[in-house]
């Protein structure tokens, strides 16, 4: 009896000790707070936005908890973690790499053409290139996507909330092993939002946001966390930014893009209109000729009229979609209207 | 028992390893179970290769997950089929290997015999390993083959391709050598199940024993990793990195999981190898 305890406290030792040599083998390990010169939040934002980081790749993770419905054809927006790599020349040209389980999205710039291929249709978009606002990496045109391009999207923030909010540097951290400022962006209590504050990881050296984490009112943990978990600077692979069609893949020309920057036709549909500044603004959209896009909190058109709980007030009746930082309003005469804001100042939105 | 009657004991004070091995391999090898695994594990590759020529050119619209990948792309056959034949069956050949070696040796009670021949206790367990990594790496190979022949014959390459997950196109020797890797790497991820399967082994003497809970085991793993509220589990369960092979297919190749599961299956490894050892040190004859 005692022999076989012994042996059963020898077996669980060497068990618990290799569970522990797993973990440390194989989880990323945390670093403290590198000390870095102390700099004003005006400086550093400025610096953000003048920043040119050059070539460079890495890894960016999305940890993502909005509580959005899963979209099939975009996993990375349903709650969870995903990752895309990506590599940029510095100079508009760039590739990213969205892996699934069982396949890939790859959007590759080349300068003149963007080049989206998805391997599990086998099918290659191609779409002209906007030199105007050509997006420092491929993405979403006209615009930046948090998904794939945290640097253009945390810019474009801190460009456009500087005017509403409070703006401090909080200290230092590390990510992905370089020394970054937290930059810190809180609405003003006049802001009417759904978010407590927005965290920016700028780069030390290379003045470039590494990581983006969105903190919404009443929640301790993220609702959005995106940033590089790995990234290295330095010149790349030229035949990264080439995209040949591979054998056997049908070719077909991107649809032209509506200004929301969304696929599908724009005709006969006026602009979205934005109603509010700052943190509270709200889009206002007709359904389904363009769709507004500022937490990408929907889905395809038919799919709204499923989701969400219906409401009512002074503009008429609707469904209300409520995630965790956006909130969005779909009325039955074909409106959208969507923010960072409670459903309270949606609704003097449509009302106006 | 065949290595002791095999084995000249009065020149000797200990026999020599080759010798041992040989006779473990033959020993392995000639047994009808083995070959029988062996050989519907090179069907696998064959299934898939006729599912795939029979129902045509690439699919339209979004296929089945990698399987779709395989139409016109021949290469892709032999990393689609090691990747689904990781997931049970490549585990269940090893398994056994690992379960005959020592716990149905036991049950025959020929394990007495090979106790008491004078042959170290680790090399026994060196022996013992021998056959399994044998089957393991054969059972691969097999697949491998099977796969890259039935890929080029019956599903045919496009252009003499391969066609990566990233919509860019590798010449014959760069496939070749992504094959090699995942091959490399799939066995490496099996010897750790075998490890595992080796130190349960030596607990019972049912060889059935083992068999349940290495595929009991992976099942569990497999829930265990579904369930969202234990992802914090993930970076120690051994099926985390079982998906990583399909890293091959991508271009430019990501070394960060087919090299985080390696490290994960070299702990695994190292754990079973030492339970093995301690266990088998302290047997009874």
């Amino acid at each position: 009896m005692s022999r076989r305890g012994r042996w059963g406290a020898g077996l669980a030792g060497i068990v618990v000790a290799g569970a522990v040599a797993v973990g440390v083998a194989v989880a990323p390990t945390a670093a403290a707070a590198p000390p870095l010169p102390p700099v004003t939040p005006e400086a550093l934002a400025a610096s953000v936005i003048t920043a040119k980081p050059g070539p460079m790749n890495g890894t960016v993770t999305v940890d993502n908890e909005l509580g959005l419905p899963a979209i099939p054809q975009v996993p990375q927006l349903g709650n969870g973690t995903s990752t895309v790599r990506v590599w940029s020349n510095g100079d508009g040209k760039g590739r990213a790499a969205i892996p699934s389980p069982d396949g890939e999205r790859t959007l590759v710039s080349d300068g003149t053409t963007r080049w989206s291929y998805d391997s599990t249709d086998r099918t290659v978009t191609k779409a002209p290139a906007h030199p105007a606002n050509a997006p420092a990496h491929p993405g979403r045109p006209g615009g930046v996507d948090p998904q794939t391009d945290p640097s253009g999207a945390a810019t474009q923030m801190i460009a456009d909330l500087r005017k509403t909010s409070t703006v401090t540097v909080d200290g230092t951290t590390d990510v992905a092993g370089r020394s970054a400022y937290q930059l810190v962006l809180t609405p003003l209590p006049t802001e009417r939002t759904l978010l407590r504050e927005v965290r920016v990881a700028v780069d030390a050296e290379k003045r470039i946001p590494l990581q983006l984490t969105v903190l919404a009112t009443g929640s301790p943990q993220p609702a959005l966390t995106v940033g590089f978990s790995d990234i290295t600077f330095g010149p790349q692979d030229q035949s990264l930014f080439t995209f040949t069609p591979p054998p056997g893949t049908a070719v077909k020309d991107a649809p032209a893009r509506g200004p929301g920057g969304q696929s599908g036709p724009p005709q006969g549909a006026q602009a979205p209109k934005v109603v509010g500044d700052g943190w509270d603004r709200v889009i206002v959209a007709q359904k389904p000729a363009t769709r507004p896009n500022p937490n990408r909190d929907e889905g395809d058109a038919p799919d709204l009229s499923a989701l969400g709980t219906p409401v009512s007030g002074p503009w008429g009746q609707g469904r209300l979609i409520s995630t965790a930082v956006a909130t969005a309003i779909v009325t039955n005469d074909g409106r959208i209207a969507a923010g960072a804001v409670p459903e309270q100042v949606l609704s003097e939105a449509l009302g106006r | 028992m065949t290595t002791t009657a095999d084995t000249p004991v009065t020149t000797r004070t200990h026999a020599p390893l080759g010798r041992l091995l040989g006779a473990e391999l033959r020993w392995v090898l000639r047994r009808p179970r083995t070959l029988v695994v062996l050989g519907l594990l090179a069907l696998v590759p064959l299934a898939i290769a006729i599912g795939v020529a029979t129902a045509g050119g690439p699919p339209s619209g979004r296929g089945p997950g990698l399987v779709a990948e395989i139409a016109g792309n021949g290469f892709v056959l032999p990393v689609v089929a090691l990747g689904l034949a990781l997931a049970l069956l490549l585990p269940l050949a090893v398994a056994q290997a690992a379960a005959d070696a020592i716990a149905g040796e036991a049950a025959t009670g020929t394990l007495r015999g090979l106790l008491l021949a004078p042959v170290g206790r680790v090399r026994l367990v060196v022996m013992k390993s021998a056959g399994v990594v044998m089957v393991a790496v054969l059972a691969v190979l097999l697949i491998a083959v099977v796969g890259m022949v039935a890929g080029t014959v019956v599903v045919g390459g496009a252009q003499g391709t391969l066609v990566t997950l990233s919509g860019t196109t590798l010449g014959v020797g760069e496939a070749l050598g992504r094959i090699a890797l995942v091959a490399v790497w799939t066995v490496g991820q099996l010897l750790a199940v075998g490890a595992v399967a080796l130190a349960i082994s030596t607990l019972t003497e049912h060889p059935l024993v083992v068999l349940a809970s290495v595929l009991g085991g992976l099942i569990v793993f497999g829930v265990l990793s579904a369930i969202p509220s234990l992802e914090w589990l993930q970076p120690v369960l051994l099926t985390t990195g079982f998906s990583a092979g399909t890293d091959v297919l991508r271009d430019p190749l990501p070394f960060d999981n087919l090299w985080s599961s390696t490290i994960r299956a070299l702990v695994y490894i190292a754990i079973g190898l030492v339970v093995t050892v301690v266990r088998m040190r302290r047997r009874d004859a």
